[in-house]
């Protein structure tokens, strides 16, 4: 059976295809668009997940939406209704929005792919979070936790999966917490006081979360109470999302936490101002933590399951994912490596084949190389033609040279095989270097990544020395094979490894298994041997603004453009030719 | 220079530019917006790099938007320099919504077009840019910094303009001129386009707003009512959900 899962409209959208109850394929639209948070329908990576698989649009048996539309639109409607006639700014934009374009989806689908409108299918938002979470994880039988701004009506889903023996499946969401009381909001709403782009940097307030102490948790409490059912309930006061969507934040609560940051003002934490919005990010993240820990030691506690799979965009808060896993009681926590809406789209064509069309389970393959297969011959064809100096090298003559390069001090684009599937770089869209100084970390967001100085980098480490270099809980390695957690580098390593200990003394490890990349775990030892410390820094391959590169050449022109070194790619290793001048553009007018 | 019959429309506009960007309110916002701008251009035209198969072709277009990339960062740091000053002098009063984003007038939709479409587009649309850059340097005298900014970047989309229509001529010698006029009327077309859905959103929203006050009240009020009645917290999902998957309710 051959289903198609679509996530779009909203942010990050994304195609993935499922033969056979097995993922062949799945691939973000910004990635092939390479608009960075591409929110269009997918065609691009539609189109790419049928040709990769040889298949025609009439071979599908269905094409299924990763939520239901018309629900949506109800829960706009009713939004607006509600907070009458303070939405009227709103409500046009809302509509034109909805009527334009997003209810019709069923026919958009019909019209792009040319299926029958009975092949097109829909879950809930929120199980499809919660099918991408559970059935792409190596467990049987788990609690389920769902968290993020909003679906069509929930925020956030609690439950429980089974893949039983017999085959069947069963996911059941038993109970939901509705917009516009959201984990996902209030962390939003904080994004955009600290300002920062809404749905794109949160991860920007955990960073920024280290620098500062949580003083203001009474103060965000006053923002989220806690229900008696365990639940809880935003004050909508402290709010304007609600009401509209200019604003996240109310008068009221600038009055409560003071002036809001404006995007383009620095962050200086020898000012008040500065230590302010540095506080606040601890302060929320604080509340975020403690509520999820809270949450999920109840499902803990009801469920008696030793498994917990995490979905949505909250999920990627690894600093919470940690603390769930060292508090909740849960014994593994499994994190997709897309747990935000383009993961949906697997998670709806995983939910429409168990559960839907009633499929056998099968173990779905726990990595994250869904994407289009790099081309290594057009990396060094483009750089033989723009006479950079490109080296074709055996396997382990390769491996020295970069791990050589490495230890030098060069940073490496480093790009391997098919493409990662989510938002973060996990060992074949990378770029590398030596984590051991602070200067190499600012070297990196000042030369190459352009971004603010107070964002930390990850490491990548094989599994088998994560514990060496880095304090990891039981459980703690499952939960960094996708880079979902956040934990504290060994206090004796953490001079030796600056360029990857933020200033917390925390890290977003990687642990690598050999299985999972080959290439980079090989690297990873040739490079240990040479340094004694088997740990690289390891960053998305793009600059900020773009997403992260897809092709070679995309690679190639990343690298040229920026502070990168030496740029791999199958067997060649390219770097830049020193004696070349770089093209000027009284050349192209010779 | 020859000047284009919208750079002519412009230079008449003089006093209303001079007005615009006499405000520093305004000032700031245009350069913040202006940095929106050429930073997307300088994307569309790395993707342009990627995708052509012209090796030369490949090379300008990254020296072009290396170029277009420092363009923003000249008026990010510009705009955010102004920011501070005025931030300082008034004690706040920030604008939610400062930068407007978009990718400007002039859209590139890079995937879909031939080298030489492209060529003909970034001829005229540098020119057109540079045009409008020489009245904005005129008109902001009292601020040095700003000044030397536009006179870097006019310096810049003369090269633009002139490369790109060396290379138009290099890869399609005998229909350049037609390729050109095409991209002038395709620009003129899009500027109708946009100029039309301005017009039909304006009367969208000036229609919904009316239905929002007519139709709205009664329902409002039920839906208040019903609010009002539902609980807060957990909210158990109802069983029969997953039994229709057709549905997009």
């Amino acid at each position: 059976m051959k289903i198609l899962g679509i996530s779009a409209h909203y942010h990050d959208s994304a195609a993935a295809l499922v033969v056979d109850g097995l993922p062949v394929c799945a691939v973000q639209e910004e990635r092939l668009s390479r608009h960075k948070n591409d929110a269009g329908f997918p065609i691009s990576a539609v189109e790419w997940c049928l040709e990769h698989a040889g298949i025609a649009p009439a071979d599908l048996d269905a094409v299924v939406f990763y939520e239901r539309s018309m629900l949506k639109f109800e829960r706009i409607l009713t939004c607006a209704l509600r907070t009458f006639p303070r939405s009227w700014r709103s409500f046009p934009n809302a509509m034109k929005s909805s009527l334009g374009e997003k209810v019709w989806v069923r026919g958009i689908i019909a019209s792009y792919l040319g299926v029958p409108k009975k092949k097109i299918l829909f879950t809930g938002h929120h199980e499809a979070h919660a099918a991408a979470a559970f059935l792409t994880a190596p467990t049987r039988k788990a609690a389920i936790l769902t968290a993020d701004g909003v679906g069509e009506w929930a925020s956030l889903t609690a439950g429980h999966g089974d893949r039983r023996t017999d085959g069947t499946t069963d996911i059941t969401l038993l109970r939901e917490i509705r917009y516009p009381h959201s984990l996902g909001m209030l962390y939003s709403t904080f994004t955009a006081y600290l300002g920062f782009a809404v749905n794109e940097d949160e991860y920007k307030v955990m960073g920024l979360a280290a620098y500062g102490r949580p003083t203001m948790v009474d103060r965000v409490r006053k923002l989220i109470r806690r229900t008696p059912d365990g639940a809880f309930a935003l004050d909508m006061e402290y709010f304007d999302y609600y009401t509209t969507a200019a604003r996240s934040y109310s008068a009221k609560f600038v009055e409560l936490f003071g002036r809001p940051r404006q995007q383009y003002e620095p962050i200086d934490f020898d000012t008040p101002d500065g230590r302010r919005f540095a506080d606040c990010a601890a302060s929320v993240q604080r509340v975020l933590e403690d509520t999820l820990v809270d949450l999920t030691r109840a499902l803990h506690e009801e469920t008696r399951l030793s498994d917990l799979c995490l979905g949505g965009g909250v999920a990627l808060n690894g600093v919470a994912n940690a603390r769930i896993l060292a508090e909740s009681g849960f014994a593994r926590v499994f994190v997709p490596s897309a747990p935000g809406d383009a993961g949906c789209a697997l998670g709806a064509a995983l939910y429409a084949d168990r559960l839907y069309f009633g499929n056998p389970d099968r173990d779905v393959p726990y990595h994250p190389f869904w994407g289009p297969t790099v081309d290594a011959q057009e990396l060094a064809r483009a750089a033989r033609e723009d006479g950079q100096t490109v080296e074709e090298l055996d396997e382990t003559s390769l491996m020295e040279r970069t791990a050589d390069a490495l230890a030098a001090g060069r940073i490496v684009g480093w790009m391997d095989g098919a493409s990662e599937f989510g938002p973060r770089a996990l060992g074949h869209r990378s770029i590398l270097a030596a984590p051991h100084s602070r200067e190499m970390r600012d070297r990196l967001n000042r030369d190459i990544k352009f971004r603010e100085e107070f964002r930390p980098f990850a490491p990548v480490t094989p599994i088998e020395s994560a514990d060496q270099y880095f304090e990891l809980p039981p459980g703690g390695a499952g939960l960094g094979r996708f880079m979902s957690g956040v934990f504290p580098v060994r206090p004796e390593w953490r001079d030796r490894l600056a360029g990857i200990t933020h200033v917390d003394g925390s890290a977003r490890l990687q642990t690598l298994e050999r299985g999972m990349a080959p290439r980079l775990h090989a690297l990873l030892e040739m490079y240990g041997r040479r340094t004694g410390i088997p740990v690289l820094l390891n960053t998305s391959f793009n600059v900020a603004g773009e997403p992260i590169v897809n092709r070679a050449v995309e690679g190639y022109l990343t690298f040229r453009r920026c502070g990168i070194d030496a740029v791999v790619a199958g067997p060649f290793f390219v770097t830049k030719n020193a004696s070349r001048k770089a093209t000027t553009l009284q050349e192209g007018m010779a | 220079m020859r000047l284009s019959l919208g750079a002519r429309v412009d230079r008449m506009l003089r006093p209303v530019h001079r007005w615009i960007w006499s405000d520093a309110d305004r000032r700031v916002r245009k350069l913040l917006a202006f940095a929106e701008v050429e930073g997307d251009g300088g994307r569309d035209i790395i993707r342009a790099a990627e995708v052509t198969p012209d090796p030369l072709l490949r090379r300008l277009y990254l020296a072009h938007a290396i170029d277009e990339l420092h363009h923003s960062d000249l008026f990010r740091d510009r705009g955010a320099a102004l920011l501070q000053a005025h931030h300082a002098r008034t004690g706040g009063a920030p604008a939610s919504n400062v930068l407007p984003g978009g990718h400007g007038l002039d859209d590139l939709c890079v995937e879909d077009e031939p080298d030489e479409k492209l060529l003909a587009f970034l001829h005229i649309a540098e020119k057109s840019a540079a045009g409008r850059f020489a009245i904005y340097r005129e008109v902001v005298d009292d601020d040095p910094p700003t000044k030397a900014i536009f006179e870097e970047i006019l310096r810049d989309e003369v090269f633009h303009m002139n490369y790109a229509y060396k290379q138009l001529t290099r890869v399609s010698p005998k229909k350049y001129r037609r390729y050109v006029w095409w991209a002038r009327a395709s620009r003129l077309w899009k500027r109708y386009l946009r100029l039309a859905a301005v017009v039909a959103g304006l009367f969208g929203r000036i229609l919904l707003t009316l239905q929002y006050f007519i139709l709205l009240p009664p329902f409002a009020w039920f839906a208040k009512r019903a609010e009002r009645r539902e609980g807060l917290g957990w909210i158990p999902v109802r069983r029969d959900r997953r039994q229709s998957p057709t549905s997009q309710y």
